[in-house]
């Protein structure tokens, strides 16, 4: 999976949550929105059922004061009397209720006026009425009903109160449609919503789902490749050790196949040299007779003018060949020793470092009276290595340090060690004549030497060293300033086993 | 020496073979000396045809013997000549560039009589071949067969 898509799939599943919350946050604010309309539709609902009762127990409270009246009138008793003062009684506050709750509609109030005026005529009738019963004139009581009946106020009364209740039906029917429209859309919001959470939250766990398999599939490809580095390397390794062992073979067949040449050639040189003394002797030995003399014994005779040249020159021509001769075979049998110490089998022990170095510096110690050195070995750490390899490896560098002091300075070198992390570190510096940091890397390879050249050797020591160094599992390096000492590192692990390096 | 003891010389470089020649003969070792180039031939002269080595049955033989060989290895023709019951009791001398202490140690433990590893300086190498020369005059050699 690339870096690109993973980001794609972040911001998705990120917009993903966010429409989400988004979906979720307008469904509560529509839903609290719509149940308040619905609520507010409700309660407008109840109003109307309410104002169409109270209009209905106002005409009821009419008729009761109309009957009450009527059977006062009869019957002149004083039941009926009493029931149509407390039904008049009602009236009014009934009526001012419903004033009160039609407030709102200006047809409505427009109806409750007319209603008032008609209900407050009746009331006056009745009033009239009762009173002329009360002062015992029935007949013009009577007469007063009839007067009303014919006005029709009652029937007025109804009409108008009619005409109200179908105003309110009307307003009913209306608000009855609101409230379920409010309801609908509340129900149907919900439930849209829901859905829409419901198909993001299958689209964030296919989203997941999909995520988590792409980890797995990453995880078991790192698995493998971890397998896979860990064969290679395997491999690669063994490709190494063997072209390692190649080269030792044939370092060490070439070497030795160029010395078998070198002796012909030392051989026959020195054959050569004998035979040019015998020719050069007979020579002079003839240039002395006289011309019909006997030769003269052989012997010592100086050769003279030409001869004496040719000789020279002979000679001339023979030493450099047999020093060259030497010098190669000098240098061969560095190559085969060494090629001969990389083939060697390491036996690890027990080594106490300190007193191990310490008998090193005394075996030096007659150079190192010499040269006017001291030597100082500070605590090592112990390690488990190959005795003759240390040996080696410190007691080349000491001897360096030694042969490598600056005239006429007092040298002082110095042996420390410490451990890190499984590996012992030792440092042998010195006061000396430092090396060129152009040279730091030179002075490791074969046959190469740095500096002034006023010491014996063939430039095989640090390579020595450094090959032991790198077959003990080891790393080594200098760090030095011309006229400044030198100070060389070797860093080994402190248990050495076949397995670090070089097993076979 | 006191019988006829012929020097066979195993030595694939003409020139080594020249040199150790000279500085045996000035030596004044004067037996023969039978020189191979060559494992192989060295071989069918020391075991015959047949390979049993029945050929140089009563013959005193003394070997010079290179471990560097173009066809085989001269550890190979050490350790048949001392498995081999006509030649085991010849003195086998191992003249050779090699010093190599595990080599030494080998040819020793085959029943190697003499190892020499060759100087390159050429003093030092006719020193030792005319040494070697010396100690020729005065070995005694037991024939070849028992």
């Amino acid at each position: 999976m690339t870096a690109a898509a993973q980001r794609r799939r972040a911001t998705w599943q990120i917009l993903l949550f966010s429409a989400g919350l988004l979906v979720l946050t307008v469904i509560s604010a529509g839903s609290v929105y719509l149940v308040n309309k619905a609520r507010d539709d409700n309660a407008w609902v109840v109003h109307t059922i309410e104002v169409e009762n109270q209009v209905n127990s106002l005409l009821l409270e009419v008729r009761r004061a109309e009957s009450g009246a009527r059977g006062y009138l009869l019957t002149n008793g004083p039941e009926f009397l009493s029931d149509h003062q407390k039904a008049v009684a009602e009236i009014i506050p009934a009526l001012d209720k419903l004033t009160r709750l039609v407030g709102d509609n200006p047809v409505q109030r427009d109806g409750i006026e007319r209603l008032s005026a008609a209900i407050e005529a009746r009331l006056g009738q009745f009033g009239q009425e009762v009173d002329l019963v009360r002062q015992g004139q029935p007949e013009r009581a009577t007469a007063m009903v009839r007067e009303a009946a014919a006005q029709n106020v009652t029937a007025t009364i109804r009409q108008i109160a009619d005409g109200m209740m179908r105003e309110e039906e009307r307003l009913f029917r209306l608000r009855s449609a609101n409230s379920d429209r409010s309801q609908t859309l509340a129900a149907s919001m919900t439930g849209i919503g829901s859905g829409l959470v419901v198909v993001l939250a299958l689209i964030s766990i296919f989203l997941v789902r999909r995520s988590a398999r792409a980890r797995d599939d990453a995880e078991a490809r790192l698995r493998d490749a971890n397998v896979n580095l860990e064969a290679v390397v395997d491999e690669r390794t063994a490709d190494l050790r063997e072209a390692n062992n190649e080269i030792q073979r044939f370092a060490y067949i070439v070497s030795h196949d160029l010395r078998s040449p070198l002796v012909n050639i030392m051989g026959f040189t020195s054959e050569l040299e004998e035979l040019g003394g015998d020719i050069f002797r007979r020579i002079g030995g003839l240039s002395h007779v006289a011309a019909d003399g006997p030769p003269l014994a052989s012997g010592e005779i100086a050769l003279e003018g030409p001869d004496k040249q040719l000789s020279a020159d002979f000679s001339e021509a023979l030493g450099f060949i047999k020093s060259s001769i030497a010098k190669m075979d000098r240098l061969i049998s560095a190559i085969l020793h060494l090629t001969r110490e990389g083939r060697r089998e390491f036996e690890p022990e027990k080594i106490d470092t300190r007193e191990f170095v310490t008998t090193v510096v005394s075996t030096l110690a007659h150079q190192a009276a010499e040269a006017h050195a001291t030597i100082q070995v500070e605590p090592l750490p112990n390690i488990i290595s190959d005795r003759l390899a240390l040996e080696q490896i410190f007691s080349n560098l000491i001897d360096n340090a030694i042969k490598y002091l600056r005239d006429g300075v007092a040298g002082e070198i110095r042996i420390r060690g410490r451990t890190k992390l499984g590996y012992a570190i030792f440092e042998i510096s010195d006061n000396g004549r430092g090396i060129d940091p152009k040279d730091h890397q030179r002075i490791f390879d074969l046959f190469r030497r740095a500096g002034l050249q006023d010491r014996p050797g063939q430039g095989i020591g640090l390579a020595h060293v450094r090959a032991l160094v790198r077959r003990l599992g080891g790393t080594m390096s200098v760090s030095s300033e011309l006229n400044a000492g030198s100070t060389f590192t070797i860093t080994l692990p402190i248990t050495w086993n076949a397995s670090n390096r070089n097993a076979e | 020496m006191t019988q006829p003891v012929s020097i066979i010389m195993i030595e694939d470089d003409e020139g080594h073979a020249r040199l150790i020649e000279r500085n045996i003969r000035r030596s004044g070792v004067n037996n023969e000396i039978v020189p191979f180039t060559n494992g192989t031939d060295a071989m069918k002269h020391l075991f015959g045809a047949d390979g049993s080595g029945l050929v140089q049955k009563g013959n005193a033989l003394l070997i010079l013997l290179d471990l560097n060989l173009p066809d085989m290895t001269g550890i190979n023709i050490l350790k048949q000549i001392k498995e081999n019951k006509y030649l085991k009791a010849s003195p086998v001398v191992v003249l050779t560039t090699t010093d190599d202490s595990q080599e030494i140690k080998r040819c020793y433990e085959l029943g190697c009589n003499v190892y020499i590893t060759k100087p390159v300086n050429y003093e030092n190498f006719a020193n030792a071949i005319r040494q070697l020369g010396l100690f020729f005059s005065v070995i005694q050699v037991p024939p070849a067969a028992t």
